[in-house]
């Protein structure tokens, strides 16, 4: 009978409580019966929602990973920055500043593969400070991670489209 | 005599380069020196001949050693095969020697080069101390398979020739070698990964990292060739590359597509999937959204004790845990939730029904 049952301790599940939980959160303010929302609405749910996304996949996979690190200080900082914009760009450049010293150490054995290997660091969260090797580490379980999420929005987003 | 004066004479040449033709010119007054003897009414052939087997060895070696001083050829009994002598240590009958003498002769012409006229091992110093170390038995048949017609000219054609096989044989070696290499002895020491180095390949120690992280590079492609789809058939790593990154990007196109697609979706459906997970634990099985739904609320019904069991009692229960289990809870999430359930029971249920049948069709 169960046996569509998941491990309730993957990545997958984990995500996915986390993002119906922070769904919720985002959805609630608004009552049940309103009219159709302005862009506006719409586009700050958008944002939110993203947001919720990225935050709940790091969350899940906690500190394991660079790109999973790089994500929540960004998001953190970000929040940061609205509510203290006088301090943000200070902050800013000083991380953009030591990130830059340690790649560039760290970028000296690419072979004929730099055009791609900095593209991919753009991609990937966190990868301007990480070698080859380390990044194509970071790059797979980013892949992972990323195909999970979608699955799950789309699962959900199909669950919303049937009502 | 007359070759203690001629060899007086010539000792006075002392640069490097004519002391080869010193040996040479030594060489030669001893076969003339034997075709005198020979003409001379000789004996004891038998005697002098083996005399003269054992003469060649420590001849050569003092011949060579120290050239200048060839009193002792002063009596070289006579040979029966003195054309075959001529210009040459040639002695058939003992090839070991020949080997030997050879070689000798080799380490002669290029000791007289590198100036070590009276080394006793002329061999390490002509060569790779490694290389000798580890593999004098393979020089020696190169060096005598190239050098015998040579003996008699260690001149510079003996110098470049040596040359050419100081790099075959390093090259042999380097083919056999392991490990353990002059310049990456401290790679033993510590306790890195052993790389064999091939044929060909530069043994230094840089090169051999470069190598090693080379290798882990490759096998990481590898992985991703095979997460990524319809990558696996690409050959390079820059078109892989591009391929992966492709991939990410599309992957990140399609959460911002679906984010946009959840936030334009009518919001009065959250509140039914909350409830819809919260009663529907126990009853819906079959469906792929109890597939995701389900896991999420197996932790929470595990708090509770009861699994699946009650789903009277887990329409509230399991929905409380939740709320207070979390760290991400707001206040505001409370109240709206509580009080449409508490009024809006029946019609979620009614919805709940639907909900199922549409997820059954």
């Amino acid at each position: 009978m169960d046996s569509q049952l998941l491990n309730p301790t993957s990545l997958k599940s984990r995500f996915t409580a986390r993002f119906l939980r922070a769904l919720t959160k985002i959805n609630a303010p608004n009552p049940i019966s309103s009219s159709s929302p302005t862009p506006r609405e719409i586009f700050q749910r958008y944002r939110r929602i993203k947001v919720a996304a990225d935050k709940s996949m790091a969350y899940s996979v906690r500190s394991r990973t660079t790109w999973s690190r790089a994500t929540l200080s960004r998001l953190r900082t970000r929040s940061r920055h609205r509510r203290l914009a006088s301090f943000g760009p200070r902050s800013s450049v000083t991380t953009a500043a030591v990130l830059k010293k340690t790649s560039s150490h760290g970028k000296e054995n690419e072979g004929g593969l730099g055009v791609q290997a900095g593209e991919l660091r753009e991609l990937v969260p966190g990868g301007e400070a990480m070698d080859l090797c380390n990044l194509l580490d970071e790059t797979a379980h980013y892949i992972k991670c990323l195909t999970t999420q979608v699955q799950v929005m789309k699962t959900i987003a199909n669950l919303y489209s049937l009502e | 005599m007359e070759l203690n004066a001629g060899t007086a004479g010539t000792g006075s040449l002392k640069t490097a380069s004519e002391r080869d033709e010193v040996a040479a010119l030594e060489s030669l007054q001893f076969t003339d020196e034997i075709r005198r003897l020979m003409s001379a009414p000789a004996t004891d052939n038998a005697s002098s001949f083996t005399a003269l087997l054992e003469l060649p060895a420590p001849q050569a070696v003092q011949l060579i050693h120290s050239p200048d001083s060839a009193k002792l050829i002063a009596a070289p009994p006579p040979a029966p095969n003195v054309d075959d002598f001529k210009g040459s240590f040639n002695f058939p009958f003992n090839s070991g020697l020949i080997e030997r003498a050879t070689r000798f002769s080799l380490f002669a012409g290029d000791g007289n080069i590198n100036d070590n006229n009276k080394s006793n091992s002329p061999e390490p110093t002509s060569y790779n101390s490694s290389a000798n170390l580890q593999k004098p038995v393979k020089s020696e048949p190169t060096e005598t398979e190239s050098y015998q017609p040579l003996v008699s000219d260690p001149t510079v054609e003996n110098r470049s020739t040596k040359r050419k096989d100081r790099e075959k044989v390093k090259g042999s070696t380097k083919k056999s070698k392991t490990g353990a290499k002059d310049s990456s002895d401290d790679a033993q020491k510590l306790p890195y990964v052993h790389v064999r180095a091939r044929r060909g390949q530069a043994t230094d120690s840089h090169s051999l990292a470069e190598r090693a992280r080379r290798e882990k590079i490759n096998a990481r492609m590898k992985l991703l060739q095979e997460l990524v789809p319809g990558c696996s058939k690409i050959s390079g790593t820059a078109l892989v590359l591009d391929e992966i990154i492709n991939h990410v990007q599309s992957l990140q196109r399609q959460v911002e597509f679906l984010s946009m697609r959840l936030a334009a979706v009518n919001p009065r459906i959250d509140f039914n999937l909350d409830s819809v997970f919260t009663a529907e634990s126990g009853s819906l099985m079959d469906s792929n959204f109890s597939g995701m739904v389900m896991p999420m609320m197996l932790p929470e019904v595990q708090l509770n004790g009861n699994r699946q069991q009650y789903p009277q009692q887990l329409h509230f229960d399991a929905f409380q845990q939740p709320v207070w289990g979390t760290e991400e809870v707001c206040n505001n999430y409370i109240t709206p939730e509580n009080s449409l359930l508490s009024y809006d029971s029946s019609g979620n249920s009614a919805s709940l029904h639907s909900n199922q049948l549409k997820m059954e069709l």
